[in-house]
């Protein structure tokens, strides 16, 4: 079961047009140490990244030779990889993406508390980690007790909006036992999911002592190679009593248990092909996110649909052998 | 009451919960921002642990760090039946510090290695999934000939001892460090029999066994397991 | 030559591998295999993969009559490998074709065999019989596996040796070491060991010393391209009476062990060995079997009796294995397939049966989950009998052969409630039946009134014993009577609950009334009558003409197109059944389709050139499709 981690110079192996020109998440700018060198995987190829020494600014390349942890001027970097800095998190580009990054309106409201839960690597392809994500149909067996509790099973219909930014699924209900931390007893909980970006995905749910606004909580990923993703833990909370590690534990709780099941998930890439698994009505946004990603004519982490004949010819009268 | 320094992913910190939750002791867990944030490793934890892990116990001003030595303690203290710790029976307490020991070997290796695929520790990943794989075997084969034996537990005792319950995250949570217990059937089959014992607890990453019927053996005094046709 | 991987049998675990409510995760060929006993001691091979979204089967629960992937809780029956249950949709019965991927199974000499041939039907003659294993009960040797190619490992395995067991034996009776001890090896003890045979995937070995004899048989699992497991089973067991020479010296049970550590021991040293020199060349590419896609719903045996039989949907035929009174008027037939397996049985499913004298009846499965070789129905001799139940009671013997349909569900059973409460009168218990069984096995909470005329008219006892305290039977109430305990019993509607009933038609009735009048919404009360009879509203019935096929077959509501079409011999590619895979999709060519599903997005429904005909229907009278 090894996973290949064997890139160790900064030459993606990933010649996908659709997935180079994106931005991603590479990590907390918060974690990144100033004047040190930190070093992760990106589409197959190894980059390394810092801080300039006393300044805030990130710096990300290509990996040449150097080490995790070796001491580097950041202003001094040939070679640098396009960056910005939003919701605390440093993106990147290994190509020229013709777009700017997403926004998340709640991250602009004062009393919000914004963190990274934790990025956590993951043994699946992105795009597993996002439908998982979108799916609510496991809550009361992956998420027993918490999000969700048998036998109150049911997968209500939900709408799902779709254009060429974004897939949108409204009035996602679901009976939870304890959706939030700061909710005590069960009750049918209304989900907003987004999906803005092919390997990002973020979930609106009323917080829970204030009806009238939403927590966002985004997996944003990080493709290190088509079967192996940093998941990042994005926080962007309404809540005034619990402790930011009460809160951190809380999303690593949830993550920790989808964890085994994206790692036991056969094949790692995502089959785009609808006839490769056996989608029902609860899946419809994943249904939507599959054709989503084959429209957008993305190749990278998943298994491309061979294009079916969508008008299945009548199969000959069947006869019968021996 | 009991406090633990504890964090949810953590193997070493499970084994403390686990153990309480079959004895029953409550406790408060004390969140620790492990990670990303590295609390255990700061100044202020330096006072609770200068060697800046956890788990760490503070049971009413007795504070007591090391996963193996907690379980010990705990045994010692909150198991009145005397069996989780036996002992009183010389053969089976030194078994039990035996595979204690072992379980060090499992948590360097094995859960060393989930901590390289999950968190990304700077671990060489080849030498340490080596390192289990060798581990699993000696494992694997003492549990299968136990089996034979009729002896459905690490130690020859008829039930459970903390043994079990030091190695048992390790085993569990090896596939997330690349560790497939494919190639283990005895260990997959010591593992459902652990997650039959009562007042068992699970940790994020580990899914409780099915309601019902209970493999003999589970509960201290069985010992019925498969013998060969 | 490699012998052909689809018709070669291969052991892929040890039969005690499989105790109790354990799922064994093996591998067979790269194709990773989950291996897992039911209750009724039935041994399962199944693709490793739920195919819903692909997770292992072998993380999931072995519930003893259905295993459950742990994902999202569908549970799969034993034997058949069929969807029994989708816990997101409670009020769907899962389409038919929602199977996992099975492969044969057979049980000998300890172990569990297997090939690759997906569909679980079994090739050839069955694992191999050695005459060395068939003499005395043989003794199963510890597994091991080997990181080394198959082929290889085989013939490597040539070398093995080890000591004749009753001089093992003998030794340990005298307290010499020999297990554990790296002082006492077989060179030491001067063993001649030679190959006495040899098959595919196999090698016997005997081993002699002086008057000493014993004979091992290894198997070689091939687990992937560079990776097996060994499979020794020793002849003649620990006793060493393997009938090679006749000089074997018997021991006492315990020898056992001691002869299991010594094969493991000397196994193990050459298992290093061969691992040693499997790692100094380089690695052949794993395997990379085929993974089973889901299967389209292809031409089926039942659609293909329809046409032969001119429509009717009587295409099954099984065997009346057993027949019993069950109580008074009451008899029970058991029905087995004569060949193949039988669809898998859901809770509240009925079939059809042809009868001997040409007429047709609906029947109710009595069946538990996982209960999957057979059918079991209770036929009631109603006094004004038509020649149906007289038919069955009177002419019907063991060993007939019967025409049934395939199970129909009208009466599906939801899952997802606090409080179930299912109503039985007389022979109406038979789906309700099944429905207890169901959520008894998976620890739901219910409760089963059955009411009877007296103990003697009360059916399936031996059923309703194993339920327990959930069964409560009202014996010889009248009208009056039951209307008062069906009162009691429906007195407080609880949100979320769900009521069934089935029994003679005042009684159902009654039940429905009652529950109205005590505030149970309509939805929450599921019945149905014995005969199953399908309202059909016609009103809102279409047409639609198949332009390829020169047809144009009326779809009454209830029915959705694909039903018709299959009805009709039409045959059609399938997935879902839901609307959302996108399988059955067809050209429009005219009419309004009026969809149903959630695979086409609002523009693509807006055009009305293309629709989902497994749900989505017309809203104009006429639709024509490019078929």
């Amino acid at each position: 079961m090894a996973v290949s981690d064997t890139a160790t110079m900064g030459t993606p192996s990933c010649t996908d047009p659709v997935a180079l020109h994106e931005w991603y998440p590479i990590s907390a700018l918060v974690e990144i140490t100033p004047g040190l060198v930190h070093r992760t995987q990106l589409l197959g190829g190894a980059i390394s990244y810092t801080r300039t020494p006393g300044g805030s600014r990130p710096v990300v390349w290509p990996s040449g030779g150097e080490a995790s942890g070796a001491e580097v001027d950041g202003l001094a970097v040939d070679h640098q990889l396009p960056v910005r800095v939003k919701f605390g998190y440093v993106w990147t580009t290994l190509g020229r993406p013709e777009h700017e990054l997403f926004d998340i309106a709640e991250c602009d409201e004062a009393d919000r508390r914004i963190q990274n839960g934790g990025s956590i690597m993951v043994a699946t392809s992105a795009p597993r980690a996002i439908e998982n994500f979108l799916d609510m149909g496991h809550f009361p067996y992956v998420h027993t007790g918490i999000l969700g509790a048998e036998p109150r099973t049911e997968v209500l219909e939900y709408d799902v909006e779709v254009t060429d930014e974004e897939i949108l699924a409204t009035r996602c209900l679901f009976f939870q036992p304890q959706a939030a931390l700061s909710a005590s007893d069960g009750q049918m909980t209304e989900y907003v999911y987004r999906v803005p970006h092919p390997y990002c995905v973020m979930l609106y749910k009323s917080v829970p002592t204030d009806a009238s606004r939403m927590d966002v909580i985004a997996l944003f990923c990080q493709p290190m190679t088509e079967e192996r993703v940093r998941a990042h833990n994005f926080l962007c909370m309404v809540d005034a009593v619990n402790s930011d590690t009460a809160l951190k534990r809380f999303q690593q709780l949830i993550f920790g248990q989808d964890k085994p099941i994206l790692e036991n998930q056969s094949p790692r890439r995502l089959p785009l092909d609808p006839r490769a698994e056996t989608p029902i009505r609860a899946d419809k946004s994943s249904i939507s996110y599959r054709r989503w990603l084959s429209a957008k004519g993305l190749t990278y982490a998943v298994i491309p649909a061979t294009a079916p004949s969508p008008t299945p010819a009548p199969t000959p009268a069947p006869t019968r052998s021996s | 009451m009991m406090k633990i320094y504890d964090y949810e992913l953590s193997v070493n910190c499970y084994k403390q919960r686990l153990l309480l939750g079959i004895l029953g002791v409550p406790y408060e867990s004390i969140p620790v921002d492990f990670f990303p944030g590295w609390e255990h490793k700061g100044e202020a934890f330096a006072e609770i642990n200068p060697l800046g892990h956890i788990p760490v116990i503070d049971d009413d001003g007795y504070i007591l760090r090391d996963a193996q030595a907690i379980l010990v303690y705990l045994a010692l203290r909150y198991d009145p039946s005397g069996l989780w710790y036996p002992v009183t029976d010389p053969r089976v307490a030194g078994e039990v510090a035996s595979w204690m020991a072992f379980a060090e070997g499992t948590t360097n290796t094995a859960s060393a290695a989930r901590l390289h695929d999950t968190l990304g520790y700077p671990f060489d990943i080849d030498t340490v999934r080596a390192g289990a794989q060798k581990l699993f075997r000696v494992l694997d084969d003492h549990v299968w000939f136990h089996e034979q034996q009729e002896r459905p537990w690490v130690a020859s005792a008829p039930h459970p001892t903390i043994a079990d319950l030091a190695l048992f995250p390790d085993v569990m949570l090896s596939e997330q460090g690349g560790i497939s217990l494919l190639d283990y059937p005895a260990l997959r089959r010591w593992t459902d029999r652990v997650k039959h014992i009562p007042g068992f607890t699970v940790m994020s990453g580990i899914f409780p066994a099915p309601a019902g019927a209970a493999p003999a053996g589970a509960a201290p005094g069985g010992a019925t397991v498969g013998r060969p046709r | 030559m490699e012998p052909d991987p689809s018709t070669s049998w291969y052991p892929v675990a040890r039969s005690d591998d499989l105790p109790l409510r354990h799922v064994f995760q093996g591998e067979l060929l790269g194709r990773e295999l989950a291996i897992w006993r039911a209750d009724d001691g039935f041994v399962n091979v199944w693709e490793n993969r739920c195919l819903h979204r692909g997770v292992r089967l072998s993380i999931g629960l072995n519930e003893g009559r259905e295993l459950r992937c742990q994902y999202h809780g569908w549970r799969y029956a034993n034997r058949t490998a069929g969807c029994t249950y989708i816990p997101a949709h409670p009020a769907d019965a899962p389409a038919r074709v929602i199977c996992n991927v099975t492969f044969p199974a057979v049980e000998r000499y300890g172990l569990v065999w297997t090939c690759d041939s997906p569909g679980g039907v079994a090739p050839g003659d069955g694992p191999p019989v050695l005459a060395a294993l068939e003499a005395a009960a043989p003794l199963g040797l510890r597994n091991l596996p080997v990181n080394a190619e198959p082929s290889t490992v085989l013939d490597e395995l040539a070398a093995y040796a080890f000591v004749p067991t009753g001089l093992l034996a003998q030794r340990t009776a005298h307290d010499r070491p020999v297990a554990g001890s790296a002082t006492l090896g077989t060179e030491e003890l001067g063993a001649e060991v030679s190959v006495t045979d040899r098959g595919h995937s196999w090698i016997e070995l005997t081993a002699r010393m002086g008057e000493a004899a014993s004979r091992v048989v290894l198997f070689v699992q091939p687990v992937d391209s560079a990776r097996s497991v060994v499979r020794g089973v020793l002849a003649g067991g620990a006793d060493g009476a393997d009938g090679a020479d006749g000089a074997g010296v018997h021991s006492p049970e315990r020898d056992q062990m001691a002869v299991l550590r010594h094969h493991h021991r000397e196994l193990s040293r050459l298992r290093d060995a061969i691992e040693d020199r499997a790692a100094r060349r380089p690695s052949p590419v794993p395997m990379t079997p085929r993974l089973q896609q889901v299967r389209l719903r292809p031409a089926e045996s039942a659609l293909e009796h329809d046409r032969r039989d001119g429509g009717r949907r009587t295409g099954l035929r099984v065997s009346v294995a057993r027949r019993w009174d069950t109580a008074d008027a009451i008899v029970a037939f058991e029905l087995r397939q004569l060949d193949g397996l039988l669809p898998t049985p859901r809770p509240g499913a009925h079939i059809d049966v042809e009868l001997p004298n040409g007429l047709v009846r609906q029947y109710s499965l009595v069946n538990g989950p996982g209960e999957t070789d057979r059918y079991l129905i209770g036929v009631k001799r109603e006094p004004a009998s038509r020649g149906g139940s007289a038919c069955l009671h009177d002419t019907v013997i063991v060993g007939d052969v019967l025409a049934i349909s395939e199970p129909r569900n009208n009466f599906p059973l939801r899952r997802d409630s606090f409080r179930t409460i299912l109503i039985a009168g007389g022979i109406g218990i038979t789906p309700l039946l099944s429905m207890a069984q169901a959520l008894h096995w998976s620890g739901h909470t219910y409760e089963l009134h059955y009411f009877a005329q007296s103990a003697g008219h009360v059916a399936f006892t031996e059923i309703l014993d194993s339920l327990g305290p959930d069964v409560t039977t009202h014996l010889g109430l009248d009208p009056s009577g039951t209307g008062s305990v069906l009162t009691r019993l429906l007195s407080d509607p609880e949100d979320g609950g769900h009521v069934y009933v089935c029994g003679p038609g005042p009684m159902l009735d009654a039940t429905r009334n009652t529950a109205t009048t005590a505030g149970w919404p309509d939805h929450a009360v599921h019945f149905e009558y014995f005969t199953n009879a399908t309202e059909i509203d016609s009103s809102s019935s279409f047409e639609v003409e198949l332009a390829r096929s020169a047809l144009t077959l009326p779809v009454p509501a209830g029915s959705s197109i694909m039903d018709v079409l299959r009805a009709n011999g039409v045959a059609v590619a399938s997935s879902c059944e839901q609307g959302a895979c996108g399988t059955c999709l067809t050209a429009v060519i005219a009419g309004e389709p009026d969809h149903q599903d959630v695979y086409l997005n609002a523009s693509e429904r807006r055009a009305g050139d293309r629709m989902a005909i497994c749900v989505s229907r017309s809203r104009s009278p006429r639709l024509v499709l490019d078929i």
